[in-house]
C-alpha cells in the first residue's frame, strides 16, 4: 500500500490485518461472487429479462469487497449506482437482488428504483438515489447521527471519481472532518466519468490529496489489490469506530464494460481496456492463493458451482416472483 | 395559562420545550448557536442545551439537510435552519431528491422525519435575494409537508407537529410576522395539526384563500368591505401540502365567490393550483370568476422602495379586488 497524501494511514498505527486462510479464501470467494452475479445480471439485461438499465462493477470487485468485507450488520453502505454487488457483500439474500433487477414486488424496495439502485435497509444499505454524490451526504448525516447516539457504528460511502468534482462532495468530507465523523469514503477510481476522463475532471494525479483539505488522511491504494484495499479499509473502520473521524481512500481500478449496459464505451481505446484485464483482481489473487496452495482448480470450480446453484435460485426467485400492483404505485409516500 | 407572545417568541418557545421533553431533537444551522440566528429564534437553545444539540454548521446547505435527513434515518429528530428561502437552492438535491423520495425509493424502509425551518418573505427591505417567498417549489412535491403559519398561536403548535410528524416538514416563517404577529400563546404542549385550514374570519359573500403574512393583510382589507356591507371569510391555507381540499372548498361552497391572495409569483404559483381545485371540484357553486392576486412575475422583489412597493400585495389592491369580485 502506498501513502501519497496527507497524514496517511500508513503512518497510523499499524494493525496488519489478520491473513488466516480463512480470511483469504472469504475474500476471494466474495470476490468471485460479486464477478458471477454481476456478469449474470448483464446477461439477464441483454436477454431483455429486465428493462432500464444496468451498472456493472466488474473488474472493481476488490474496491467493493475489500472495503466493505469485514463491515458489521449494524454498519451502513451508503452505495453508489454501480454499487449494486455492495448489498450482496453486506449480506443481503441473492434472491433479493435479482428481484430488484426485475422490478418485482420482492424486491426490497417493491419495484420502485431503477434496477442497480438498491438497498436493503435490514442491513443498513441505503437505497441510493440517480444523483452523484447524493448518498455521500446523506452517509455522512447517518454518520452524524450514529455518532450522536454514541454507537461505534461506521459508514461506508461508495462513489467514483466524478463525484470528487460536485459541491456536495467537497461539502459532505468538509463536514465529517469538522465532527470527526465515523465515516469512510471510498473512491472508486475508474478513470471514467460514463465518458470523461480523468484529465478532464481534476488537476491532481491522486484523489485522496482532497483530504487533505478538510484535515483527515486521504490514501491512494492498488484499487485492484484486494489484500490492498482491504488493510486500508479496516485500519480506516478501526479508527472510525474509535471516535478518530473518518478516511478518505482513493482505490485505483478500472471497469471492464461501459458506463451502463448501453454504452460501448467506444471513447476508451482497447489497448488501455486489455492493459487493465490484466491487472483484473480476481484472478491476480487467485495467483496468490494458489502460491499459497490454499486453492487449487478443483476447489475453484466447487466454489463456483455452489455460486451458480445459488444465482439460479435467486433467478428463478425473481422470475417467478409478481410485479407489484399497480395500485401499490401511491403507497410509502406519506409515513 | 395563556400570555400574549410575538410569533418569534411563540417559535422559540415551542423549541425549547420540544428538545426539553425530547432528547433526540437537535437543531442545526448557520448562526444558530452563540449568536442564536439572525433574527434570534434559537435564543438561549445553545446556552441551555450545548453545542451538541444547538450546532452552529458549516456556510454550505446541502450538507445541513443530508446531516438531517442522515441523522433522521438513525432515530433522531433534527431541525435544520435555511435562514433565507433565497439560500435554499444548494440545499434543493438533498430536500427534493433525498428527503422528499427517501422513504418513497426505500418502500418504507428508511423514513424522514426532519424539520426544516425556513425563513422568507419580502417588505422589509431585504432585496432580490433576502425576500423571497418561494414556497411553490416545495409543494410540488409528494413526500414534503409545506407549512406556513400567519399567527403566534400556529408558530407554536405547528412547531410541536412538524417536529412529531414522521414525514419531512418544510417550516416557512414569513420574516414580516416574527415581531408583528401576537397572539395568545398557551405555556403548556400542543399540537396544531398540520393540513386542516384555519377560517379566521367567517363571512358569507366571498372567500379568500391565502397564507402567511398574507392572511394578516387579507383580514385587514376584510375589516374594510365589512364597512361596504361585504362579509369576507378569511381562510387559512396554513398547510400547504398536502392541501385541505375539503376545508378549502367548504368555504367556497358557501359564499359562492373565491379571491386567492399570495405575495410570491403568479405564474405557477400556489394561487393557480387552489384555482383549478375550486374550478375542478366546485364549477357550480361559484357565482362569478376566480380571482387572483399576487405578486408580479418579475424574478424576485428588487430593492428599491418603489420598486419593492410595486411587486407587494398590499391591503389596497385586496380591497379593490373585492370590491369588483362583490360586484358579481
Amino acid at each position: 500500500m502506498t501513502t501519497k497524501a496527507g497524514r496517511g494511514v500508513a503512518e497510523m498505527e499499524p494493525e496488519k490485518a489478520s491473513q488466516s486462510s480463512e480470511l483469504l479464501l472469504g475474500l476471494y470467494r466474495s470476490m468471485l461472487k460479486c464477478r458471477m452475479c454481476d456478469e449474470k445480471a448483464r446477461v439477464l439485461f441483454k436477454q431483455s429479462k429486465y428493462g432500464g438499465n444496468f451498472y456493472s462493477a466488474v473488474g472493481q470487485e476488490a474496491t467493493e469487497v475489500g472495503a466493505a468485507y469485514s463491515l458489521r450488520d449494524d454498519d451502513w453502505i451508503a452505495p453508489s449506482h454501480r454499487d449494486w454487488i455492495s448489498n450482496i457483500i453486506k449480506g443481503a439474500p441473492l434472491k433479493f437482488c435479482y428481484a430488484q433487477l426485475f422490478a418485482k414486488a420482492t424486491s426490497p424496495d417493491r419495484g420502485r428504483s431503477s434496477p442497480a439502485h438498491m438497498g436493503y435497509p435490514p442491513l443498513n444499505v441505503i437505497t441510493p438515489a440517480s444523483s452523484i454524490a447524493g448518498q455521500l451526504n446523506v452517509g455522512t448525516g447517518v454518520a452524524l447521527g450514529l455518532k450522536k447516539l454514541g454507537r461505534d457504528t461506521v459508514v461506508v460511502a461508495f462513489f467514483g471519481d466524478g463525484a470528487t468534482s460536485i459541491g456536495g462532495f467537497h461539502e459532505a468530507l468538509n463536514f465529517a472532518g469538522v465532527h470527526r465523523l465515523p465515516v469512510i469514503y471510498i473512491c472508486q477510481n475508474n478513470l471514467w466519468a460514463e465518458s470523461v476522463p480523468l484529465r478532464l475532471q481534476t488537476a491532481v494525479s491522486d484523489l485522496s490529496v482532497k483530504a487533505q483539505a478538510y484535515g483527515f488522511p486521504g490514501v491512494t491504494v492498488d484499487g485492484n489489490d484486494i489484500m490492498a484495499v482491504y488493510d486500508a479499509s479496516v485500519r480506516a473502520i478501526a479508527r472510525a469506530r474509535a471516535g478518530e473521524g473518518p478516511t478518505l481512500i482513493e482505490c485505483k481500478t478500472y471497469r471492464w464494460y461501459g458506463h451502463s449496459e448501453i454504452d460501448p464505451a467506444k471513447y476508451r481505446i482497447k489497448e488501455e481496456v486489455e492493459a487493465w484485464k490484466k491487472k483484473e483482481p480476481i484472478g491476480r489473487f487467485e495467483k496468490v492463493l494458489v502460491e499459497q496452495k490454499l486453492l487449487n482448480d478443483q476447489k475453484k470450480a466447487a466454489m463456483a458451482a455452489e455460486i451458480t446453484a445459488e444465482i439460479d435460485e435467486a433467478v428463478d426467485f425473481a422470475e417467478k416472483s409478481p410485479y407489484p400492483d399497480a395500485s401499490e404505485a401511491t403507497d410509502f409516500v406519506w409515513a | 395559562m395563556a400570555r400574549s407572545l410575538n410569533f418569534i417568541d411563540a417559535l422559540n418557545e415551542a423549541l425549547h420545550q420540544e428538545m426539553e421533553r425530547d432528547e433526540r431533537v437537535f437543531l442545526l444551522g448557520e448562526d444558530i448557536g452563540v449568536s442564536g440566528g439572525v433574527f434570534k429564534a434559537t435564543a438561549g437553545l445553545y446556552d441551555k442545551f450545548g453545542e451538541d444539540r444547538v450546532m452552529d454548521t458549516p456556510l454550505a446547505e446541502g450538507i445541513i439537510i443530508a446531516a438531517a435527513i442522515g441523522s433522521a434515518m438513525v432515530g433522531l429528530r433534527p431541525i435544520a435552519e435555511i435562514q433565507f428561502t433565497d439560500f435554499v437552492t444548494p440545499a434543493m438535491d438533498q430536500i427534493i431528491q433525498q428527503a422528499a423520495k427517501i422513504r418513497y425509493r426505500s418502500a418504507g424502509g428508511f423514513d424522514c422525519p426532519i424539520t426544516v425551518r425556513i425563513c422568507c418573505g419580502g417588505g422589509v427591505s431585504g432585496g432580490l435575494y433576502h425576500s423571497q417567498e418561494n414556497a411553490a417549489w416545495f409543494v410540488h412535491e409528494p413526500g414534503l409537508k409545506v407549512v406556513m403559519p400567519s399567527t403566534a398561536y400556529d408558530a407554536k403548535g405547528m412547531m410541536l407537529a412538524a417536529i412529531r410528524d414522521p414525514n419531512p416538514v418544510i417550516f416557512f416563517e414569513h420574516k414580516k410576522l416574527y415581531r408583528t404577529a401576537k397572539g395568545d400563546v398557551p405555556e403548556g404542549d400542543y399540537v396544531v395539526p398540520i393540513g386542516p385550514v384555519a377560517v379566521r374570519r367567517e363571512g358569507k359573500d366571498m372567500t379568500v384563500l391565502t397564507y402567511g403574512f398574507m392572511t394578516q393583510v387579507a383580514l385587514d382589507a376584510a375589516d374594510e368591505l365589512a364597512k361596504q356591507g361585504v362579509e369576507v371569510e378569511v381562510v387559512d391555507v396554513r398547510t400547504l401540502n398536502p392541501l385541505d381540499k375539503d376545508g378549502i372548498l367548504a368555504s367556497v361552497r358557501k359564499t359562492s365567490k373565491c379571491l386567492i391572495v399570495h405575495e410570491d409569483k403568479r405564474t405557477m404559483g400556489i394561487g393557480a393550483e387552489l384555482a383549478a381545485i375550486v374550478a375542478e371540484e366546485a364549477f357550480e357553486d361559484l357565482d362569478g370568476p376566480i380571482v387572483r392576486i399576487t405578486g408580479p412575475d418579475i424574478p424576485a422583489i428588487p430593492f428599491s422602495p418603489p420598486l419593492e412597493k410595486f411587486f407587494l400585495v398590499n391591503k389596497e389592491k385586496i380591497v379593490a379586488a373585492m370590491e369588483s369580485l362583490a360586484k358579481y
